[in-house]
């Protein structure tokens, strides 16, 4: 990875610190603070875009939709446990 | 610098309690949120569950439930505004056929979601079927349990987790965490290996064309519990506390999962992109003879 310390001093400190701003976890002066870093380090940056490039393909891979008879299935099932009330 | 934000400060095991804590009789008033006993419903059939349901007037017996009267007869209204109305909602004083229309009216338009996470936990459809019935049966029975006005899809993440775990897992017959710290130490290595020599935009250019069935592929590959957090995070958008209570673990423990599983996720995609010939920037870097390949030897 890169030389840049500004996240932290190592590798997985600024990853982390990458996680944290990508999942909107930190503080608004830390947010402020990474985004400025982004601003200015091309290294950190690419490492973010990556990270979301990545959060975006398994958005995009793992929306599926239920198979049509699932819901039904379901509803028979709840249907089928509802009581009779004495 | 190094405080997080869990998006419900104070942060900890919050709404755990409910998960470890001896069972919850049936018919008993809701404390707090998130109070399914996912131990005692997996051991408690479905269909008694509904019984107990069945006969208000012995649930709400307990102090600081009000009449039953109180409530009127008919407050069903499916065209209502869940947001307005659920918060004043009596859940004591609803009928099995009002709670059963609320629940299909709020909780069955996640099939689809709860679907996609059960194809993370069950491996095929077949089996991510059976998971989801489970789990909305379980929600159903504990329905009464569910606080009107907190987060639906979530309780819903939180049941079919557990159903998950206590139907899936048992079967198995392996700990949650087996696998995870042999897998971890060569697959991290790995990551570092990767890392180290430096990811370009080139490289993000190159995972983005990898196909869908890749990554599901990828996410299949790293365990579970880091898979589950990478879904919940990656997927839904889920705040840490948020996926703390889903999974039942603490907050650091969940951002511990993400940190890994997302490693593990990016080094099995470069991987996946360089079987495929994109190029990333391994080779760029290797065809360079850079400074950061220079770094590794």
């Amino acid at each position: 990875m890169s030389d840049c310390q500004g996240l932290g001093d190592c590798d997985d400190t600024r990853m982390q610190r990458i996680y944290e701003y990508l999942d909107g976890a930190l503080t608004r002066e830390d947010l402020t603070e990474i985004k400025n870093h982004l601003d200015d380090c091309p290294e950190c940056a690419q490492q973010y875009d990556l990270e979301c490039v990545i959060r975006n393909m398994v958005k995009r891979s793992c929306t599926e939709s239920a198979p049509d008879n699932l819901k039904n299935a379901i509803l028979d099932r709840i249907h089928a446990i509802r009581p009779v009330e004495a | 610098m190094g405080k997080v934000l869990d998006g419900t400060r104070p942060a900890g095991p919050v709404a755990v309690e409910a998960l470890a804590a001896e069972p919850v009789e049936y018919g008993m008033p809701r404390a707090g949120r998130l109070t399914v006993d996912l131990k005692a419903m997996s051991t408690l059939d479905p269909a008694v569950a509904a019984m107990y349901e069945a006969s208000p007037g012995a649930a709400n017996g307990s102090a600081g439930a009000p009449p039953a009267s109180a409530a009127p007869a008919e407050v069903v209204a499916p065209a209502a505004g869940p947001d307005t109305e659920d918060a004043a909602l009596d859940v004591d004083a609803e009928t099995v056929e009002d709670r059963r229309l609320r629940f299909e009216r709020d909780a069955m338009q996640y099939v689809d979601q709860l679907y996609s996470a059960a194809m993370r936990m069950a491996r095929n459809p077949s089996d991510a079927e059976d998971l989801v019935q489970e789990a909305y049966t379980k929600a159903f029975s504990a329905f009464h349990q569910y606080k009107p006005g907190t987060n639906l899809k979530a309780w819903l993440y939180r049941i079919l987790t557990n159903t998950y775990i206590n139907l899936y897992r048992k079967r198995q017959r392996e700990p949650l965490q087996s696998n995870s710290d042999t897998i971890e130490d060569w697959q991290l290595a790995r990551a570092e290996s990767h890392t180290s020599s430096g990811l370009r935009s080139a490289e993000a250019e190159a995972l983005d064309h990898l196909p869908d069935s890749d990554v599901k592929r990828a996410l299949q590959d790293i365990p579970e519990e880091f898979r589950l957090a990478v879904y919940f995070a990656d997927v839904e958008g889920y705040a840490y506390k948020e996926i703390s209570d889903i999974m039942n673990t603490p907050i650091g423990t969940v951002m511990s999962r993400l940190h890994r599983g997302r490693r593990m996720l990016r080094d099995m995609l470069a991987e996946y992109a360089a079987e495929r010939g994109f190029k990333t920037a391994a080779d760029a870097s290797d065809a360079a003879g850079s400074k950061s390949q220079e770094n590794r030897k």
